[in-house]
């Protein structure tokens, strides 16, 4: 097993975006207790735009969901933007996951009652901020990408890509310093998944943005500065992409 | 978080119309049952007052529960005259029992002098007539007759009628009446018992020396029950001054359990109604637990959530309610305007004297209207406070989880 513990961000910061250490998550499914993380060791630095490969139960939607502070580990501990999430209530993990952290979901998992504007918008209103510079914002960020025109759509009326780039503008809407995908690219065709892949790394490349997704695709995890393999709970290979998938490391 | 709430409701159009019927029909039922039994109660009360009661009686301290002829008001003229400038309506009244007799038909009576200038100004007695007139303004030897008493003796207007008393100085009175007005029902001792003189033939009658026995107090509902009774009793210091419920404490215990019955009635709607709500936000919320799930992992905080699923069902409260107040509204006002005519089952009903008017009729007021919508906002609240903390204990990434 290899586990990365220095950070290697591509913005070269050297501030830690997210730490696990010796990271256990273990659930019961029905009389069968499952350990889905097994002393996962993990950091990634702020800036990084890494991607997580693994076969389908190796752990890979467990990690990011800690990591996202959306659930606890068994056992270690995880860290996000220098908060320790075993210290925080969940309501400061609320408040947490609303400022620094952005969900990107496989299934978009946009609020079908809420327009595309509407929807990127939502966290802002959170947030509290005034409508107009609110408004002002998502026209922005719709416009960056490239959802011009459609701002007033609903979910149902929009394509696959549509939705996934609603929800990557919902994603940043907060200014995250950590954006989660899962499998953004999975319920898209090729085109589409390159379109969306540019439009993450173009989003790292202009707001620093922090970006963990994990993905099936070896195209996608190409296009990763960073990528990690995740096998049965544990991280068995972490290195630059093309290291990864030649079978070097 | 309206329109959110708005666009949710109507994800599921037809149960969303289901339970806004439900919620609406209570609302129409209820507006319309507070109308109705506010409409018996006022004219319950109504009928107890306004027909010769009045809201609040002078009489002398003891003089109601031993009636006795010589037990009148000590000073009851300068009361009279308070009450006149104080802007109360008022009537004095004097009572004798006696006998009256017709050909071979004879019956006790309660005989009343009254002031039919004084009764006109302030009750509905010289009209409540099934036939005949009212007393003149000056005395001549008239009398109105109790219907069934009219009936016993076989008098009709224009009959004459001999009065037997035993008068004040001891010596017995009589005199011949001719009866000029039988009395419409108003209650089981009036219709037995009534013969109604002017008060100078009472006087004349009984040797009475103008007693007066009572004075009653009738505004119409123009002065709150409180104030007016405050203010007789200052008017009237020495005397026993008491409200219609004290002097009727049967209809006023009867007004009492209509009351606690409405609200008994009104419970069993709203229950129905919050349940129909419960059970609509708690499939709204399981249907959604993915979604609520996404949300709170956007970092919603609980309670917003929780704010959102009863803004949902307040929203439906709105409307259904607006809806069901309407048609309420429409039903109480026709119903106010026409009435239910009980006659045709109940007949002519009176309880402790007191007649009721056959056509039962709503009153519509503000309070009829707010009243039912206002709790029922509230019902519906409470029904989504269980939904609503369900969901707001949902963990995020079990809730993700569930399709």
């Amino acid at each position: 097993m290899i586990s990365q513990s220095s950070c290697r961000g591509a913005g070269g910061s050297g501030r830690v975006m997210l730490r696990l250490a010796s990271v256990t998550k273990e659930y019961r499914d029905g009389e069968v207790v499952v350990r889905a993380l097994r002393g996962v060791d993990l950091e990634i630095g702020a800036g990084e735009f890494v991607a997580m490969a693994g076969p389908s139960g190796s752990g890979k939607s467990t990690l990011l969901h800690i990591a996202g502070a959306l659930d606890r580990p068994t056992a270690g501990s995880v860290e996000v933007d220098g908060h320790d999430l075993a210290t925080l209530s969940e309501r400061e993990l609320a408040r947490l996951r609303r400022d620094r952290i952005g969900f990107v979901f496989q299934s978009y998992n946009l609020i079908p009652v809420l327009t595309a504007a509407e929807n990127a918008e939502y966290i802002l209103m959170l947030q509290g901020v005034a409508a107009a510079a609110r408004r002002q914002r998502v026209r922005e960020l719709l416009a960056e990408v490239g959802l011009t025109g459609l701002e007033d759509r609903y979910p149902r009326e929009l394509s696959g890509g549509q939705q996934q780039r609603v929800a990557i503008a919902r994603s940043l809407a907060s200014g995250p310093a950590l954006v989660l995908a899962d499998e953004p690219t999975a319920n898209v065709d090729t085109a589409t998944a390159d379109s969306l892949l540019d439009l993450m790394e173009r989003m790292h490349h202009q707001r620093g943005v922090t970006f963990l997704f994990s993905t099936h695709d070896p195209r996608v995890m190409r296009r990763s500065h960073r990528l990690l393999g995740l096998v049965d709970g544990r991280i068995e290979g972490d290195g630059a992409p093309a290291d990864l998938l030649d079978g070097r490391l | 978080m309206i329109r959110m709430g708005w666009r949710n409701l109507w994800r599921n159009r037809r149960r969303t119309a289901l339970t806004m019927t439900t919620v609406g029909f209570a609302t129409a039922i209820l507006v319309l049952t507070q109308a109705l039994m506010h409409g018996m109660v006022e004219g319950t009360a109504r009928n107890a007052t306004d027909t010769f009661v009045g809201e609040v009686q002078v009489h002398a301290p003891g003089w109601v529960t031993d009636r006795s002829f010589y037990n009148s008001l000590a000073a009851p003229r300068p009361v009279l005259a308070a009450l006149a400038e104080a802007g109360l309506p008022a009537a004095p009244r004097a009572y004798g029992f006696g006998l009256t007799a017709r050909a071979n038909k004879s019956a006790g009576a309660m005989f009343w002098g009254v002031d039919p200038a004084a009764e006109a100004g302030a009750f509905d007695l010289p009209a409540s007539l099934e036939r005949g007139s009212f007393l003149t303004a000056a005395a001549s030897r008239e009398v109105v007759l109790g219907r069934k008493l009219a009936r016993s003796l076989e008098a009709d207007v224009g009959s004459e009628v001999i009065a037997v008393v035993e008068a004040g100085d001891g010596s017995i009175g009589n005199e011949l009446f001719t009866v000029v007005g039988i009395l419409q029902g108003l209650g089981e001792t009036a219709d037995r018992s009534a013969a109604i003189l002017h008060s100078d033939d009472f006087n004349a009658l009984f040797v009475a020396g103008g007693r007066i026995h009572e004075i009653a107090v009738n505004t119409r509902g123009a002065v709150a029950p409180d104030r007016l009774e405050a203010r007789v009793v200052a008017l009237a210091r020495d005397a026993d001054v008491r409200t219609w419920r004290e002097l009727l404490p049967m209809v006023s215990d009867m007004l009492g359990v209509l009351d606690a019955s409405l609200w008994i009635f009104s419970s069993v709607f709203l229950l129905a109604a919050g349940l129909g709500v419960t059970n609509t936000m708690l499939m709204a919320v399981y249907e959604r637990t993915h979604e609520f799930g996404v949300l709170k992992a956007l970092g919603t905080p609980p309670l917003r959530i929780a704010a959102d699923v009863a803004v949902e069902a307040l929203l439906l409260a709105v409307v259904a309610t607006g809806i069901g107040a309407g048609a309420g509204t429409a039903g109480a006002l026709a119903l106010q305007r026409w009435g239910i005519d009980t006659a045709a089952w109940a007949g002519s009903t009176s309880l402790a004297g007191v007649a009721f008017d056959p056509i039962w009729r709503a009153s519509f007021s503000l309070g009829a209207l707010t009243t039912p919508v206002l709790t029922m906002w509230l019902v519906c609240v409470l029904a989504a406070v269980y939904p609503a903390a369900s969901v707001a204990r949902l963990r995020a990434v079990e809730a993700i989880g569930r399709t």
